[in-house]
């Protein structure tokens, strides 16, 4: 480790990657979209060290340890972890100070499944396509492949004092913070419209009517549900390949739903029952394994609003100086 | 089967997807590929990606900036304008030789489909080399390219136990399909050949030049030849 504009990572167990908002553009040639899997939170991970909304940030799946070759400010959002600044417990979603040499540590929590840490001035990774986000199957973005133990990526250079007098009083939105601090303890509802194949599956209220549980087989393509599967499914076996996309809830021959993600391949011959907007994929993604959702049908202008309200967001993330919150 | 009508269906609020048709044929393809071109000529600047299927396509646009109604309504116009035109009017399908190898290491499944057909493998390979394919779509995997239409023949199913692992080139069948592996990938389809050409990379523009509607014919290599050939990139390639 040197005085680098750098950090370096000091420990990684679980599936961490580099991730931006995408790779958009190229689904005609097969290539997935990737991105944060939680794109909101790394948005706002990134608004609150001062970053650009689509800058690179690191994705922890499980736990992260990172020494910064540099004095910066980093954040860290997405569920709830504990996060640790040279072992002395910090807060997520607020911006951090860390000086040249410290130590910061995200740990699992059990709230929340996905953290992204955001260091001012960016991560500055190999941009495959017009982005630096990691897709490990295709080897493609950033390293081509989850972080491991010595790995070191380029900070972006910032002027570290005066990003700091500006973000040091930011905050997230209040609910923002309250619904990822309680994620998973209630089952999540799943706002969705119809699928493309709604139709052609007779038994698709059974996705409406129970809870359905995460399974352990999930990852950056799609989270496997467990519970009351469609047997309509089974009739239909495997169908012309058709354009599939994030949030899409397939259903393969088994009956056993899965919601593709940002890794998710760009055609798919499975019938797809359902849409979840797009914040509410965000929102899934915070589920652990054995977290409830359930879902819940909305209608193509709703989602359209949701959308919307979703897209300008990303955009121009809410925050809000410290002060004032006592206005009311 | 006659392409008479399409099915629109919007979706997730920000997708509007088009079923042209529920068997797949390739006069099917060919509706689609006008479809696809004609959307993406006049509704590019005005929706994020046209994305092509099977037997469908996919319209992803930012109601920001528009609203599935009037996608929809245009896909509509679209669809019968396109239906008096020839693909050639939109767009100008380019030729792809594709050298191969196959069986052995390069195609173990050749043994197989040779099987299935009743064939020796030298009969199976010539079958294939024997006609040009329409590329029917882009998708899967980064650079995976479906063909069809297969000569009858030869058209074995996919394997029962898809493989874990595939080699990037590999040439393969499934049914009436195909195919070509851009890169390393699990997947289901019979492979009987492998091309040392770089079906897909990220660093050309495009990263691979091969589009919906284009013809590829494959030449049966020898070993030798595929050593000599592996890395160049499919642009770059002339038989």
């Amino acid at each position: 480790m040197t005085t680098q504009r750098s950090l370096q990572v000091v420990l990684a167990a679980g599936f961490t990657t580099v991730q931006d908002l995408g790779r958009k553009g190229f689904r005609s040639l097969g290539v997935p979209v990737s991105g944060a899997l939680d794109r909101l939170s790394a948005v706002y991970a990134n608004a609150l060290v001062g970053n650009e909304p689509a800058s690179p940030v690191i994705e922890v799946i499980g736990s992260l340890a990172v020494k910064f070759g540099v004095d910066t400010v980093v954040a860290v959002a997405g569920g709830y972890p504990r996060v640790f600044l040279n072992d002395v417990e910090v807060r997520p979603w607020n911006p951090i100070y860390c000086s040249r040499g410290s130590v910061l540590r995200v740990v699992p929590s059990g709230v929340g499944y996905v953290h992204y840490i955001a260091v001012s001035g960016g991560v500055v990774c190999d941009k495959v396509l017009g982005s630096a986000s990691t897709y490990v199957r295709g080897g493609m973005g950033c390293l081509g492949r989850t972080l491991k133990y010595g790995d070191v990526l380029e900070i972006g250079l910032t002027d570290v004092v005066d990003v700091w007098g500006r973000v040091s009083d930011l905050k997230p939105p209040q609910q923002l913070v309250e619904i990822h601090s309680s994620i998973g303890k209630d089952a999540l509802t799943l706002r969705a419209t119809e699928g493309i194949h709604s139709s052609l599956l007779s038994d698709v209220d059974v996705l409406l009517r129970g809870e359905y549980v995460v399974s352990a087989e999930s990852d950056r393509m799609g989270y496997r549900l467990e519970g009351e599967s469609l047997g309509s499914a089974k009739g239909l076996g495997r169908l012309p390949s058709t354009p599939t996309d994030r949030g899409y809830v397939q259903v393969p021959p088994d009956g056993k739903p899965i919601v593709l993600m940002s890794d998710a391949q760009t055609t798919g011959g499975y019938a797809v029952a359902l849409h979840v907007v797009p914040p509410d994929v965000d929102l899934l993604a915070q589920l652990s394994p054995g977290r409830r959702v359930r879902f819940k049908l909305v209608s193509i202008e709703e989602a359209e609003q949701e959308v919307r309200r979703y897209l300008d967001e990303l955009e121009k993330p809410r925050l809000i100086r410290e002060e004032l919150e006592y206005w009311g | 089967m006659g392409v008479k009508e399409i099915r629109i269906v919007r979706s997730g609020g920000y997708v509007v997807h088009v079923d042209i048709c529920v068997e797949v044929s390739m006069e099917c393809v060919k509706e689609v590929h006008k479809l696809y071109y004609a959307t993406k000529k006049e509704l590019s600047g005005f929706v994020e990606e046209v994305v092509p299927g099977v037997s469908s396509l996919a319209v992803y646009y930012d109601p920001r900036l528009t609203s599935s109604e009037q996608i929809e309504s245009k896909i509509r116009d679209l669809w019968l304008w396109a239906r008096n035109i020839e693909l050639k009017d939109l767009y100008r399908p380019r030729k792809f030789t594709i050298p191969a190898a196959y069986g052995g290491d390069f195609g173990p499944d050749l043994q197989s489909v040779a099987g299935w057909a009743k064939l020796t493998e030298e009969e199976v390979v010539r079958i294939h080399t024997s006609r040009a394919y329409t590329v029917i779509t882009l998708g899967f995997t980064p650079g995976f390219v479906y063909l069809g239409e297969v000569d009858p023949v030869i058209a074995a199913p996919r394997l029962e136990t898809p493989r874990v692992r595939i080699p990037r080139g590999s040439v393969g069948i499934a049914g009436r399909m195909t195919g070509i592996y851009g890169l390393e990938s699990p997947g289901g389809w019979r492979l009987i050949g492998r091309t040392p050409l770089t079906m897909f990379d990220p660093k050309k523009d495009p990263p691979i030049p091969i589009s919906p509607g284009d013809q590829v014919e494959f030449k049966a290599i020898k070993p030798e030849e595929f050593d000599r050939l592996v890395g160049v990139f499919v642009g770059d390639y002339t038989a």
